[in-house]
C-alpha cells in the first residue's frame, strides 16, 4: 500500500491512533481511577466510611445473611429469555461467595442459583448484596458504588453490554494500542534522545509531539504490559475457543480435573448439612502460616449448598505480593475435612498469574498504586498530545481548504479531555445533592454522567467555529473552568452533606475520602492553571510563544 | 503525513485484512497451541493461558504485516488460509485425544 515500512507505519499510528484514541482516553483515565476504585467508593457512600474489615465470621454474620438471598430482581428479568415457559418464583441455591481487599469495609456477597426450565440446563442466576461486615447489617441496593461498579467496568467494557459490544471495542482499541506503540517506535527511532527532550515554549505543534514521545517513551513498558494483560485477562471473550471449536476438549479436561482434585463437578443429590466453616477458614490461616504467608481471607465460596457434595473454598488476599494469588484450600462441607491444598502453580500459570495480578493490583502498597495513576494519566497525556498534533498540523491547511476534517479531530478531543473530567465531576456532585432515599438513585447518577458528556461533547463542537479560521476552539479553556468549578464544588458538597472536610479527614488520617477530596482540588487547580494559559495564548502571539500546552495535564 | 498511494478501495481491503485476516489466523494459532500443548502432556489451562499470552503477540505481528506486505493477495492467502489450517489441525488433534 505504501512505498516502504516506515510509511506503512506512520498511516497506521496516525489513523488507527486517531480513531481508537478516543476509546483509549476514556480507558485509560477510568483504569487510572480504578486503582482508587474502593477509595472512590467511600466518598460516594458516606455509610461504608469506616476502617477496612477482614472477612468476618461466616458461621454468625455470614450465613444468616446468605440463607437469605435470592436473584435479583435485574437478574431475573434478564434471564426471561433463557427458560422455556413461565419464570419460576423460586430458585434453589447452588453457591454462596464472598469477596473482600484490604481496601473495603464493607462486604459484598453473591449467590448462585439454578434457573428451572431453562433452555441451557447449566445456566443459572445470580443475587448480590452489600453488607457491614461487623454486623451483617444489608446497605442499600441503589447506592452506586461509583468506583467499583461504575468506573471500574467503565474502563474494559464502556457499560456497552449488549453482546459484550463494549469489550470488543475496547479490546480493539488495546490492540491498537500496541500497534500504536510499535508503529510510533519506528517512526521514531531516535527513543533514547526523547526521554529528554520536552521543549514546552516552542511552538504548539512542536511542544506537543515532545510531550507526545516523552510520555509514550517513559511509560512505554507499562502501556504495553497493560494493553497486552488487559486482553489476556478477556482472552476468553475475544477468542472463546475453548467454548466454542474445543469444547469437548474443555469437557473432557473439566472431567478429569474433577476426578484429579477430588472437587466434585457435580452435586449428589442427597441433602446434608454444613459443618463450621470458622473451623475450616481457621485451618486454612493454619497452613497459609505455616508457609509463612500473610493469612487474611480474600475469597470464601461454599459450592453445591445443601448438598452432600458440598465443598468450601478458602483462597487468601493476595496483599503481599504483585501476582494473582490465592493458595486456595478446599474442605469437605459436611464433615470440615481437607479434600484438597492447591499445589504450588506451575511456570506458565507463574507467569499468567503475575501479568494479570500486575493488571489487577491486589496488593498492599501505596507507593506502587500511585505509580500505576501516573503510568495511566501518563497515557491520558500521551493520547491526548497525539490529537493536538494532529489538529495543529492540519488546522491551517484545513482551515485554508475550508475542510472541517481538524474542527471534528479537535471537537472529540475537547469532548475526550476536559468533557470526560466534566462528566465526571458531574457524577460526584449529583451523588451529593441526590437525596439519600431515592429510589433507583444509582441510575440517576450514571444518567447525569452519560448527560453532563454529551452536553460538553455538544458544547465542544458547537465553539469550533474559531477553528474554520485556524484560531484555537474557545471550547477548551471553558470547559476547563467548568471542570475546576465542578471538582471544588464536589469537595465543598461533600463537607456540606456530610461533615466530612479535608482538616477532619486529613486529621484523623481517613486517607480513602481526604486522597478523592485532594485529587479533585489537584484537579482543579490543574484545570485552572490550564485554562489562564490557554487564555494568554490567546491575548497575543508575544506571549503565544510561552505559553506550554496544558489542557491535557489537568487530567490529573 | 504519507501520500496515500492507494485507492480507498485499496485501503478498506487492507483494513479488512488486518483485522478479519489476523484474527482468523490468531484464531486458528490458538485453538492449534490449546490443541498440541495438552496433547504434549500440558494442564488445560496453562495449555490456555500460553495460547492468549502468544497469540495476542501473534494477532499484532499479523495485524502489522497485513499493512506493510506488499501482496494483498498473499496477505489474504497466508492469515486466512494459515488460519484455517491450523483451526482445523486443532480440531483433528481434538478428534485423536477424545
Amino acid at each position: 500500500m505504501f512505498p516502504n515500512f516506515r510509511l506503512s507505519m506512520a498511516w497506521l499510528h496516525t489513523w488507527f491512533g486517531l480513531v481508537l484514541g478516543f476509546v483509549l482516553m476514556v480507558v485509560f483515565f477510568f483504569g487510572s481511577l480504578s486503582v482508587f476504585d474502593r477509595e472512590i467508593d467511600r466518598w460516594a457512600i458516606p455509610q461504608s466510611r469506616f476502617e477496612p474489615q477482614p472477612m468476618p465470621s461466616f458461621d454468625r454474620i455470614l450465613l444468616p445473611v446468605f440463607k437469605d438471598m435470592k436473584p435479583t430482581p435485574e437478574a431475573i428479568e434478564q434471564a426471561r429469555s433463557r427458560v422455556d415457559g413461565p419464570m419460576a418464583e423460586t430458585f434453589p441455591v447452588q453457591r454462596w461467595g464472598a469477596y473482600t481487599t484490604h481496601r473495603d469495609p464493607v462486604l459484598g456477597l453473591f449467590s448462585g442459583h439454578e434457573l428451572p426450565h431453562a433452555k441451557n440446563k447449566d445456566d443459572s442466576v445470580f443475587g448480590t448484596r452489600t453488607i457491614d461486615p461487623r454486623t451483617g447489617a444489608a446497605l442499600p441496593d441503589d447506592h452506586l458504588k461509583i468506583g467499583s461498579q461504575f468506573f471500574y467496568p467503565l474502563h474494559y467494557s464502556l457499560h456497552l453490554e449488549w453482546k459484550n459490544l463494549g469489550y470488543w471495542i475496547v479490546g480493539f482499541a488495546a490492540l491498537a494500542m500496541m500497534v500504536a506503540l510499535v508503529s510510533g517506535v519506528v517512526m521514531h527511532r531516535k527513543i533514547f534522545r526523547e526521554l529528554f527532550t520536552f521543549r514546552p515554549k516552542k511552538h504548539t505543534q512542536r511542544s506537543a509531539l515532545d510531550l507526545h514521545n516523552l510520555t509514550g517513551v517513559v511509560a512505554l513498558p507499562f502501556h504495553f504490559i497493560f494493553a497486552l494483560s488487559g486482553l489476556v485477562i478477556f482472552g476468553g471473550i475475544y477468542f472463546p475457543v475453548t467454548h466454542t471449536q474445543l469444547e469437548p476438549l474443555y469437557e473432557l479436561h473439566e472431567k478429569h480435573e474433577a476426578q484429579e482434585t477430588g472437587l466434585p463437578h457435580e452435586k449428589a443429590g442427597v441433602p446434608a448439612t454444613l459443618a463450621s466453616v470458622d473451623a475450616m477458614v481457621a485451618e486454612a490461616q493454619r497452613r497459609w502460616a505455616a508457609k509463612g504467608m500473610a493469612g487474611d481471607v480474600g475469597f470464601l465460596a461454599v459450592q453445591h449448598v445443601g448438598d452432600a457434595n458440598a465443598y468450601v473454598s478458602v483462597y487468601r488476599a493476595g496483599t503481599d505480593r504483585v501476582t494473582l494469588t490465592g493458595e486456595g484450600i478446599h474442605f469437605k462441607g459436611s464433615t470440615g475435612e481437607l479434600i484438597r491444598e492447591d499445589p504450588p502453580v506451575t511456570v506458565v500459570a507463574g507467569i499468567n498469574n503475575f501479568l494479570t495480578g500486575l493488571h489487577l493490583q491486589h496488593f498492599r502498597h501505596w507507593l506502587l498504586r500511585w505509580l500505576y495513576v501516573l503510568g495511566g494519566l501518563s497515557g491520558c497525556v500521551c493520547i491526548a498530545t497525539g490529537f493536538l498534533f494532529f489538529v495543529e498540523k492540519r488546522k491551517r491547511q484545513h482551515a485554508k481548504q475550508a475542510v472541517s476534517g481538524a474542527r471534528w479531530v479537535d471537537a472529540f478531543a475537547v469532548t475526550t479531555v476536559t468533557g470526560m473530567l466534566i462528566a465526571t465531576f458531574s457524577m460526584l456532585i449529583g451523588n451529593r445533592l441526590l437525596p439519600t432515599d431515592l429510589p433507583a438513585r444509582g441510575t440517576m447518577e450514571q444518567y447525569l454522567f452519560w448527560g453532563a458528556w454529551v452536553l460538553a461533547c455538544a458544547h465542544a463542537i458547537w465553539r469550533t467555529a474559531p477553528m474554520g479560521e485556524a484560531r484555537m476552539s474557545p471550547a477548551w479553556a471553558e470547559q476547563c473552568w467548568t471542570a475546576a468549578a465542578l471538582a471544588v464544588a464536589a469537595v465543598l458538597l461533600n463537607w456540606v452533606t456530610t461533615g466530612d472536610h479535608l482538616l477532619r479527614t486529613i486529621g484523623s488520617g481517613y486517607w480513602p475520602v481526604a486522597g478523592v477530596d485532594l485529587a479533585l482540588l489537584a484537579a482543579a487547580a490543574l484545570a485552572v492553571v490550564a485554562a489562564r494559559r490557554l487564555r494568554r495564548r490567546a491575548l497575543g502571539p508575544s506571549v503565544q510563544a510561552k505559553a506550554a500546552r496544558s489542557p491535557e495535564v489537568a487530567n490529573a | 503525513m504519507a501520500t496515500i498511494t492507494a485507492s480507498r478501495l485499496h485501503i478498506v481491503a487492507r483494513i479488512a485484512a488486518g483485522t478479519v485476516g489476523s484474527y482468523a489466523f490468531t484464531w486458528g494459532f490458538i485453538a492449534l497451541g490449546i490443541g498440541l500443548l495438552f496433547a504434549a502432556g500440558m494442564p488445560f489451562h496453562d495449555a490456555e493461558a500460553l495460547g492468549y499470552i502468544l497469540g495476542f503477540i501473534v494477532l499484532l505481528v499479523a495485524f502489522l504485516w497485513a499493512f506493510c506486505a506488499a501482496s494483498l493477495v498473499r496477505v489474504w492467502l497466508v492469515l486466512a488460509g494459515g488460519g484455517a489450517l491450523m483451526a482445523g489441525a486443532a480440531s483433528l488433534v481434538q478428534k485423536a485425544l477424545l
